[in-house]
């Protein structure tokens, strides 16, 4: 398959000062916002996944502290970073009224942990297979400790779309740019790869949430979100048919349709 | 020819494992099912013998280094090692290259432990400190994000530790220690001579340049060890000073023998162990995220596009040989490589003279230590052939001890 046809219409970044934090920011759509945390890559570029949500909400997508166009700062150093951020970014844009908070992965892990410092500025909550929850026995696969084409093979279980994001092997740029957020990754979730406390803090987030799992997720382990649901007190879990951990990438259209769904029965 | 000095190394590896094409890696994930503790405590007692050896043989030094979880060195604690050898010698240097800082909770032990060899030895401690390989990040779950920034506070820690009378608060962004005090101080006043060996980033090489540190390449081919000395000296230019011959030191395994052929036969299957076993190292366990910094990968990269460079474990015996990663042959074809560094490169320290490398039997190990100190190490020194010891020259490293280091801020 061509690349182009795996491409949604490009949307710029446009940057916003966040706190004194530049930040790159793509945005697109109408209706209410949806704040979208993306994972720990396929950054860079709007994707098919977000052109989709866009059809039904204000997607507000910014690139994370060291990933894409938002440059690294020093006082990045856990999550508890982030979720500060974050909520600097929501002051920063105006949303004033309970919003629409989907995380994607790493991102969704950044939007649990949002949502149980801040459960009442949530209208709801979406995590699309989240890392972060602590499981019997740990995660077995280990994704810093594979090449990168061995982590694609890992997360696609469908093939087919993965020239959205799939870098060019020989494209330097591209493989420096991919270290670099590695590390920031590292930065957040090296020594440890879950948040022991997240169960106990998911009670507080008594907000309407969706948990997105794939039909088989072989790097986030499936129980992560069987469990996200049963912690989070106002839960329902759907999985897409055919899909990995990739699933924003392998059926975009079906993902975007479950949230939008989702959030459309919220009241 | 110019004058050298000449550092025994072993590295103490276990060999008795598969052949690196058979294994993902000799580091990390091979399994210690393979170790037999008996065979172990032969090795340990040939290598330990080994540096013995190096000083009734007249070497400049012998030294020791930290490396976890593998198959290629089994020394996981450098100063355990250093502690034997201290014991069992009365004059060599002992150089300790080096205890990895950045993979330890607190570096006052590190400095309370080579303090002691240091007393233990009566001033004979060398101490190079090392980040550590990107597999020890893995093996030890130390954050490879924060390799640098934690190398160089422990750094900074530790030479005040030496230096300023205790107890001090120590406030730091990754170290945190209201009384620091350590008992013993070092013999060697105001400390040991500091190494940095290192396989090259721009941001080690300078740093060591500036606070005049010897720095060593390890394992490099003869053109990437100039380029690099080159880089160590324009910074020495920078800091206003001229690099000296003993700041520039190589790590080069060197065998020697009556003839090239016979050397040849007899290096050949070590060699390729210890580069196509003891090295086999996938990318992803060597660089781990943030263990070097963008800049250094791209360098790395367009290096590797542009010259066509391999990976250690793919290199034939020939190309070992041609871009000198390893020096072979007889006394003649030995020195005449050597004196390449000393005359080209301007370098003064040669370190792994003679080592242990792979499968090597202890009985080669013996022959190519006594031949490269009879036959080798005389041209490379004054007549009588007296190690630097017994000459009274100073260690290297040391001219940076009477030289105030800048309040250099580590990047």
């Amino acid at each position: 398959m061509a690349v182009a046809d795996v491409k949604a219409p490009a949307v710029d970044a446009t940057m916003l000062d966040v706190a004194g934090t530049p930040v790159a920011v793509r945005r697109k759509g109408s209706g209410r916002p949806l704040l979208f945390l993306h994972g720990a890559g396929f950054t860079g570029q709007w994707l098919r996944f977000h052109e989709a949500l866009a059809q039904g909400a204000d997607v507000i997508a910014p690139e994370h502290v060291g990933f894409g166009g938002t440059p690294l700062q020093d006082w990045l150093d856990g999550f508890d970073d982030l979720v500060l951020h974050y909520d600097d970014l929501r002051a920063t844009l105006g949303l004033d009224e309970p919003f629409d908070l989907v995380g994607y992965s790493l991102g969704g892990w950044i939007a649990a942990a949002y949502a149980t410092f801040y459960p009442e500025k949530l209208r709801s909550l979406t995590l699309i297979t989240p890392a972060g929850f602590p499981l019997e026995g740990g995660s077995v696969v280990d994704l810093f400790h594979m090449y990168p084409e061995e982590l694609f093979g890992t997360i696609f279980n469908d093939m087919a779309n993965v020239a959205e994001v799939a870098p060019d092997p020989e494209d330097i740029d591209a493989a420096v740019k991919g270290y670099e957020e590695a590390s920031t990754t590292a930065r957040l979730v090296w020594e440890r790869r879950d948040d022991p406390k997240m169960p106990r803090r998911l009670q507080r987030v008594t907000t309407p949430a969706l948990v997105v799992g794939a039909e088989h997720d072989r790097l986030v382990p499936d129980e992560a979100a069987d469990a996200y649901a049963a912690a989070l007190p106002d839960a329902e879990l759907v999985r897409i048919p055919g899909t990995g951990h990739a699933l924003v990438v392998e059926q975009p259209a079906a993902v975007a349709k479950a949230v939008l769904d989702f959030q459309e029965r919220v009241r | 020819m110019n004058e050298m000095q000449f550092f025994h190394f072993g590295l103490m590896p276990y060999p008795f494992i598969p052949p690196g094409s058979e294994i993902e890696s000799t580091w990390v994930t091979l399994s210690n099912a393979h170790y037999d503790p008996k065979i172990g405590a032969r090795l340990y007692k040939e290598y330990l013998d080994q540096a013995v050896l190096a000083e009734k043989l007249g070497y400049d030094g012998t030294c020791v280094n930290e490396h976890h979880q593998n198959a290629y060195g089994t020394m996981p604690d450098p100063n355990v090692m250093g502690s034997q050898i201290v014991a069992r010698t009365s004059k060599i240097p002992v150089g300790i290259i080096g205890n990895a800082l950045p993979l330890h909770d607190n570096p006052v032990r590190v400095a309370e432990s080579v303090a002691m060899l240091d007393v233990l030895s009566e001033g004979r401690i060398i101490s190079g400190f090392v980040r550590g390989t990107g597999m020890e990040y893995h093996s030890m779950r130390a954050n490879p994000a924060y390799s640098r920034e934690r190398f160089w506070e422990a750094h900074d820690l530790i030479l005040k530790a030496w230096t300023d009378d205790g107890p001090f608060a120590w406030k730091g962004k990754h170290y945190d220690i209201p009384y620091v005090n350590p008992w013993p101080r070092p013999y060697q006043q105001p400390h040991p001579p500091i190494w940095l060996p290192g396989t090259g980033s721009v941001e080690t090489i300078t740093e060591a340049a500036k606070r005049r540190y010897p720095f060593m390449m390890v394992f490099a081919p003869l053109s990437f060890t100039k380029l690099n000395y080159e880089m160590y000296r324009n910074a020495a230019n920078e800091a206003g000073y001229e690099a000296s011959p003993e700041q520039l030191a190589f790590c080069v395994p060197t065998y020697v023998a009556e003839t090239d052929e016979i050397a040849h036969a007899e290096a050949r299957e070590h060699y390729m162990w210890l580069f196509g076993t003891g090295l086999k190292v996938p990318a992803y366990q060597h660089f781990p995220p943030g263990y070097t910094s963008g800049r250094s990968l791209r360098g790395m990269l367009e290096g590797r596009a542009k010259f066509g460079m391999k990976d250690h474990w793919d290199l034939t015996y020939e190309e070992l040989v041609d871009e000198q990663y390893i020096i072979v042959g007889s006394p003649d074809t030995v020195a005449e490589r050597l004196n390449i560094y000393a005359e080209e490169c301007g370098a003064g320290v040669h370190v792994g003279a003679s080592m242990q490398v792979g499968t090597m039997p202890n009985w080669k190990v013996v022959k190519n230590m006594t031949l490269f100190a009879e036959e080798v190490m005389p041209r490379f020194r004054p007549p009588g052939n007296q190690p630097a010891w017994e000459r009274g020259v100073p260690l290297p490293g040391s001219a940076a001890l009477v030289t105030p280091t800048p309040e250099a801020v580590p990047v």
